[in-house]
C-alpha cells in the first residue's frame, strides 16, 4: 500500500516538472483591444455610447468588481444607451468577488483568447500594478472627457479612479478619552480596531505609504508636537529602527514610520471587516476604544438606545488635532485586454467617471469621492454630503457631516496610496513588516 | 486426458484462452469492475490537482516573492522551497503554523473522541433517558457551519477589556471577564472544532456500539471479569475502527479548516495559505503539499492499524442481543440533564441567538434587553423591500426578497443533492468493494485514492480545481459543474468510509448464502445489502448533503459570493452583517432538519442513524 501512495505520489511529482519544463513563456504584442482603447480615448462619450450599441445590442456583458454597485450602475447605463437606440438591450451580470480573488479571476481569464470579463473595477494598487498591468491583463482607457476635466493627457494617467475611498480615525467619545495626536493611536495600552492586514491588503499598503518621504515626514511633524513625557515613551522605538529605516533604503524620516508600524501592528486588534468595528465604535459600551476604518460605514448606522452615530468622533475632525487622519485609496477602472465587448467596456467607463447619473450608484452615500471634478462637484449639490449629520437644519449627527474630497487631503491629511510606490516596497517594507509578531498571535 | 488417469500429463490451454478465461473470472465478481473503473477514476481526479498544486509551487507569479527574488515575471524556479524553509520569515510563515495546526487537529479529535464516544456510549448503551431528543440535538453543531459555533464562543466570552471588542454576553449581564487564552488561539479552536466534530464520532461510534451483539460482554461478566478490562479487550477493539475513522475525518477537517481558527485568530497553515496567497503564492502552494503529506502519514497509520487480521464482525446474521446498562433511577435523569444542558449551548442556544439576532437594529445591538424597550427591534431585516442603505442595510433587501439570498439557497440545495447522490453512490460502491477484496492491493489502491481528497485542505483543493478548470479550453469558474465535480471527489470518502465500515461488520456468509442460491448481484444488493446496512449507507448520503450545504473553505476560491448559500454567510458575517448572517443559518439548519425528517419518515433512516432509538 505504501509502495501505492508512493508511486501515485510520484507520478505527480514527474508530471508536474514535465509541466513545468515544457510550458513555453510568450512575449504580449499589442492586443486588438488596446488598439480600440487608443483609437476610444480619442472620442467622445455620445460617440463611444454609439460604438456601444453597435458591438454589444442583445449581447451579454459581464463585469467584475470589488464593489458590489456595479451592479446598480450598470442598468442606468443601459437605460442611457436607450436614450439614443430605444431598441437597445443588453443583458449583465456583475460579479464581486471577495477579498483576492479577484486577481486570480482576472489572471485565469486572461488565458482565453476572449475573456468572460469585458471590464473590471478593482483596488489594491500594488498588486494591480505588479500583477495586471505589468503582464498586460488589464488595459487603462482615459475618457477623453474626464482627461479635459481633470486637465491631464491620457498617456500620462496609468490608473484610471473611478473614486477614492477614505479609512478614518474615529473613536468612541462616550469616555474623558481624547485622541489628539496621530500618536496617540501608538501609545501605551492602545488596541486600535483595524481590518487585518492580511485579509485586506489594500490596509498593508496605507503602512507601506507611510515610509513614503512626504508621509514619513507628516509623522516626524506629529511627533514634534507630542509633549517631552510622550516623547520619551516612543524615542527608544525611533531609536531603534533607524539601522533598519537605513537597511530599507528609506529617507531621513523612515525611522518615524518604522516606529508607528512596529508599535500599530503589535498592538492593533484584528476584525473581520470595517463594518463589525463601526458596529463596535458607534455602541455607548465601547467607551474609549477606537479603530481606522472606512468612513462611509457611518451611513448604515441605526440609531438605537444603545447605538448612536453620536457615540463616533471623527479624529481629524477635531480642531487641534496633530498629523494623519487616514488613508485614502482608489477604485480603479480597467478595460480587460482581452475584453469581449472592448467598445461597451469604454463606454460604460465614460459614462461611471464622467456623467453624475454614472457616478450616483457611488455617490449618493457619502464617503466616496468622483475622480472627476465636475462629477464630484454635481453630486454634492445634489446629495449635500456636507451637512450629511444635519436634521431639520441643525448638525445632530457631527460625524457624518463628511467634508469632502479636499478637506481630507490637504487639512486632514489623508495619506493617498500610490500604487507603484507600494509596489516598489512590497518586498522590502513588506517583508519587515511580516517578522513583527500581531497583538493577537 | 481421463479422470481416472492422474498420473497423466496437463496440457495446458493455449495462452490467449487462459487469459480469456482469467478476464471472465476477473469480470463475473462486480467489486472487480467497480474497482477497476473507480480507480481509474479517481487516480485522475486526485493526481490532477495535486499536480496543478506541486506545479504551481515552481512557477513564477508576477507581482510575488518569487518573481522579486528572480527577477523574472514568468517561468519556473525551486526559491519558493529555498525562501519558505530557509528566510527569516520561516517560523512565522512555515514552523508556527505548522505545529499550531498539529496541535489544533490533535486536539480537536480528543475533545470530539471523547465527547461524541461518551454520547454514544449513552445514548446507545444505557438506559439515558430522553435519548431520542438528546440524539436528535447532538447532531446540531455538525449542521451549522462550523464558524457559527466560533461567532457564537466570541459573543459568549469577548470583553471590552480582554479582546478590545463588544462586551459580549457574559460579560454584559455578570462582568465576567475570560482570559485572552480561553476567547482567542489555541484552546476555542480546539473546542468549537472538536463539538463541531463530535457528531462525526457520536455517528460511527454510535453505529457499530449500536448494533454490538453484547454476548461477548456477558459471557465476560458471567466470567467475572472486570468492567476496565472488558471496556479495553472487548468494547474499545471492536469500535476501534470507528475511532480511527472519527479521528481520520476529524484530523482531515481541522487540518484543513480555514473558518474557525481565523475566527479565534490562531495561525495554522490553512490560515496562513489564505494570508499568504496573494505575494507568497508558490510558498503558499507548499503549505497545502505538507497538509496533505499530514493526511498520508495519518493515512498510513490507519492502514497499518486495521492491516492485521483481526475480524471487526459485529453483524453476523446470527442471533445478537443488546442489553442496556442500567444508569439507576436517579442517574438516568441527572446524566441526561447534564446532557441536555450541554447540548443546550452547543446545539440550541446558537439558534435562539441566531434568531434574535434577525429583529436587531444593528448587529449585536442587545438594547431591548435591559431598556425593555421594544421599539429597539425591528423587522426591517426580514421584511425591507427595497433597496436602501439609510437604516443599516448596506443596500439590501430584507432576507424575505433578497434575490442573492433565494438564489444562493436554490444553487446550494442543487450542489448539495448532486454531490451527495454522486459521493454517495460512489463511496458506497466503494466501501462494498473494497470490505470484498480485503486482502487486495488495487483495493487497498483505491480505498485509499478515494480517501486522499479528504485529507487534503480544502483550500487547496479549491485552488488546485479552480488552476485545472480555468484555462485556455474549460473555464467553469462560478459554475455549479465545477463545484459538483469538486463536491463528490472530496466527499466519497464520507460515503466509502461509512460504506466501509459498515460492510466491514457484515458477514461474508449472509451475501455468500445469496449467491448460492443464484441471485444476481444487483438483487443481493438492493435486498439484502443495503437493507442490512441501510443506516449507514444512507448516512453516506447524508453527510455529503448536510456538508456540501455548508461547506465554505472548498467553494469559497470557486464561485462568488451569492452563488451558493455558505460563501453568502460569510460575506454577510465579515461585513458583520449578522442579520443576514444568521438568518442564511436558520434556513440552513430548518432545510436540514426537513430533509432528516423527510428521510426518516420515507426510509426509517436518519442523519443519527435512529441510535437513540
Amino acid at each position: 500500500m505504501k509502495k501505492s501512495l508512493s508511486f501515485l505520489l510520484s507520478i505527480c511529482l514527474v508530471l508536474s516538472l514535465v509541466l513545468a519544463a515544457a510550458s513555453p513563456v510568450f512575449a504580449k504584442e499589442d492586443s486588438e483591444v488596446a488598439k480600440i482603447i487608443a483609437e476610444a480615448q480619442g472620442m467622445t462619450l455620445e460617440e463611444l455610447a454609439k460604438k456601444a450599441i453597435e458591438e454589444s445590442n442583445g449581447a451579454m456583458f459581464y463585469g467584475v468588481g470589488n464593489s458590489s454597485r456595479g451592479k446598480t450602475a450598470l442598468p442606468l447605463f443601459i437605460d442611457y444607451l436607450k436614450t439614443i437606440d430605444p431598441d437597445y438591450n443588453m443583458e449583465f451580470e456583475w460579479q464581486q468577488p471577495k477579498n483576492n480573488k479577484i486577481f486570480d479571476q482576472l489572471t485565469a481569464d486572461s488565458l482565453k483568447e476572449t475573456g468572460t470579463f469585458a471590464m473590471t473595477l478593482i483596488q489594491d494598487g500594488n498588486q494591480i500594478q505588479s500583477k495586471m498591468v505589468e503582464p498586460g491583463i488589464l488595459d487603462t482607457f482615459v475618457p477623453m472627457e474626464w482627461a479635459e476635466q481633470n486637465d491631464v493627457k491620457a498617456e500620462d494617467v496609468k490608473f484610471l479612479p473611478l473614486q477614492t475611498l477614505n479609512k478614518v480615525f474615529m473613536f468612541n467619545n462616550t469616555g474623558d478619552k481624547t485622541y489628539k495626536n496621530v500618536w496617540d493611536f501608538v501609545a501605551e495600552g492602545e488596541h486600535g480596531l483595524y481590518m487585518d492586514i492580511d485579509s485586506e491588503i489594500v490596509g498593508k499598503n496605507f503602512l507601506y505609504m507611510l515610509t513614503e518621504d512626504k508621509y514619513a515626514g507628516w509623522l516626524h511633524e506629529a511627533f514634534d508636537k507630542l509633549d517631552d513625557e510622550q516623547k520619551a515613551y516612543f524615542e527608544p522605538v525611533i531609536e531603534e529602527m533607524q539601522t533598519d529605516a537605513e537597511d530599507l533604503g528609506l529617507g531621513e524620516d523612515g525611522a518615524y514610520a518604522l516606529a508607528w508600524i512596529k508599535l500599530w501592528v503589535e498592538s492593533y486588534s484584528e476584525q473581520t471587516d470595517d463594518g463589525p468595528i463601526c458596529n463596535i465604535l458607534v455602541d455607548k459600551s465601547a467607551t474609549d476604544q477606537f479603530g481606522l476604518l472606512v468612513y462611509s460605514k457611518l451611513r448604515s448606522v441605526e440609531e438605537s438606545d444603545s447605538v448612536s452615530v453620536k457615540n463616533i468622533e471623527v479624529a481629524a475632525y477635531q480642531d487641534d488635532f496633530e498629523g494623519i487622519g487616514g488613508y485614502g485609496y482608489c477604485h480603479y477602472l480597467f478595460v480587460t485586454d482581452n475584453s469581449p465587448l472592448p467598445w461597451t467596456a469604454c463606454a460604460f467607463i465614460a459614462y461611471m467617471t464622467c456623467t453624475e447619473d454614472g457616478f450616483s450608484a457611488w455617490g449618493k452615500d457619502m464617503g466616496g469621492y468622483s475622480s472627476n471634478p465636475d462629477v464630484a462637484e454635481k453630486i454634492e449639490e445634489t446629495y449635500q454630503h456636507a451637512k450629511g449629520g444635519y436634521v431639520d437644519d441643525e448638525s445632530v449627527f457631527e460625524a457624518k457631516n463628511d467634508r469632502g474630497y479636499e478637506w481630507w487631503t490637504e487639512e486632514g491629511k489623508l495619506v493617498l496610496e500610490d500604487p507603484e510606490y507600494c509596489s516598489s516596497v512590497a518586498f522590502t517594507v513588506g517583508s519587515w513588516i511580516e517578522l513583527l509578531t500581531k497583538y493577537t498571535e | 486426458m481421463s479422470y481416472s488417469d492422474p498420473m497423466a500429463k496437463a496440457v495446458p490451454a493455449p495462452r490467449h484462452k487462459r487469459f480469456w478465461n482469467q478476464v471472465k473470472t476477473f469480470t463475473s465478481k462486480p467489486y472487480n469492475i467497480i474497482l477497476l473503473l473507480l480507480g481509474v477514476i479517481l487516480t485522475i481526479s486526485t493526481v490532477a490537482p495535486i499536480v496543478a498544486i506541486v506545479h504551481d509551487t515552481f512557477q513564477i507569479h508576477p507581482g510575488t516573492i518569487d518573481a522579486h527574488l528572480t527577477g523574472r515575471t514568468s517561468g519556473y524556479t525551486v526559491v519558493n522551497y529555498v525562501d519558505l524553509f530557509t528566510s527569516k520569515l520561516a517560523r512565522a510563515n512555515l514552523w508556527m503554523p505548522m505545529l499550531n495546526t498539529l496541535y489544533l487537529s490533535i486536539g480537536s479529535c480528543l475533545v470530539a473522541v471523547v465527547f461524541g464516544g461518551m454520547f454514544a456510549f449513552f445514548i446507545t448503551r444505557t438506559n439515558l433517558a430522553w435519548r431520542k431528543y438528546l440524539s436528535s440535538i447532538f447532531i446540531f453543531p455538525y449542521i451549522m457551519p462550523q464558524w457559527t459555533l466560533a461567532v457564537v464562543w466570541r459573543n459568549l466570552f469577548d470583553s471590552r477589556a480582554v479582546t478590545r471588542t463588544a462586551n459580549g454576553l457574559l460579560a454584559t449581564l455578570f462582568g465576567t471577564q475570560m482570559p485572552m487564552w480561553w476567547c482567542r488561539g489555541m484552546f476555542p479552536s480546539m473546542m468549537v472544532l472538536g463539538l463541531h466534530y463530535a457528531p462525526f464520532a457520536y455517528i460511527l461510534i454510535g453505529g457499530i456500539l449500536r448494533n454490538m451483539d453484547s454476548n461477548l460482554e456477558e459471557a465476560a461478566m458471567i466470567l467475572d471479569t472486570p468492567r476496565w478490562k472488558m471496556i479495553t479487550r472487548i468494547s474499545l477493539p471492536m469500535i476501534k475502527p470507528a475511532i480511527l475513522s472519527t479521528i481520520l475525518l476529524v484530523f482531515g477537517s481541522s487540518m484543513g479548516s480555514y473558518p474557525v481558527p481565523h475566527y479565534l485568530n490562531l495561525t495554522t497553515l490553512a490560515t496562513k495559505y489564505v494570508s499568504l496567497n496573494s505575494r507568497f503564492t508558490g510558498q503558499a502552494s507548499i503549505l497545502a503539499i505538507i497538509m496533505m503529506i499530514f493526511g498520508i502519514v495519518i493515512m498510513g497509520m490507519n492502514i497499518m492499524s486495521t492491516k492485521s487480521r483481526k475480524s471487526y464482525t459485529t453483524v453476523t446474521g446470527k442471533s445478537g442481543q443488546i442489553s442496556r446498562q442500567n444508569l439507576g433511577r436517579v442517574g438516568k435523569y441527572a446524566i441526561a440533564l447534564v446532557l441536555v444542558i450541554l447540548t443546550f449551548f452547543t446545539s440550541i442556544f446558537p439558534i435562539i441567538s441566531f434568531a434574535f439576532e434577525t429583529f436587531l437594529p444593528n448587529p449585536g445591538d442587545y438594547s431591548f434587553l435591559y431598556t425593555g424597550n421594544l421599539d429597539n427591534l425591528t423587522t426591517k431585516w426580514w421584511a425591507t423591500s427595497e433597496n436602501i442603505t439609510e437604516n443599516g442595510m448596506y443596500g439590501q433587501k430584507g432576507i424575505l426578497y433578497n434575490e442573492t439570498i433565494w438564489r444562493a439557497f436554490k444553487g446550494t440545495i442543487v450542489v448539495a443533492l448532486a454531490c451527495s447522490l454522486l459521493a454517495g453512490t460512489i463511496g458506497t460502491l466503494i466501501g462494498y468493494a473494497v470490505a470484498k477484496q480485503r486482502r487486495s492491493p488495487w483495493a487497498n489502491y483505491v480505498n485509499s485514492v478515494a480517501f486522499l481528497p479528504y485529507l487534503m485542505p480544502s483550500i487547496a483543493v479549491g485552488a488546485a480545481f479552480f488552476i485545472l478548470f480555468s484555462n485556455e479550453r474549460i473555464n467553469l469558474f462560478n459554475t455549479y459543474t465545477l463545484l459538483i465535480i469538486v463536491g463528490t471527489v472530496k466527499y466519497i470518502p464520507f460515503a466509502s468510509r461509512s460504506a466501509l465500515n459498515s460492510m466491514l461488520q457484515l458477514s461474508g456468509e449472509i451475501e455468500e448464502a445469496a449467491i448460492i442460491q443464484d441471485v444476481p448481484w444487483i438483487k443481493r444488493m438492493s435486498r439484502i445489502i443495503i437493507p442490512i446496512q441501510k443506516s449507514a449507507i444512507i448516512s453516506g448520503y447524508l453527510l455529503p448533503f448536510m456538508t456540501c450545504l455548508r461547506e465554505l473553505s472548498l467553494f469559497m476560491l470557486l464561485c462568488v459570493q451569492g452563488f451558493i448559500l455558505s460563501t453568502t454567510l460569510d460575506y454577510f458575517d465579515e461585513m458583520g452583517l449578522y442579520a443576514f448572517s444568521s438568518g442564511i443559518n436558520l434556513l440552513l439548519v430548518v432545510t436540514l432538519l426537513i430533509v432528516n425528517g423527510l428521510i426518516n419518515k420515507v426510509t426509517g433512516a436518519s442523519l443519527d442513524k435512529g441510535i437513540g432509538g
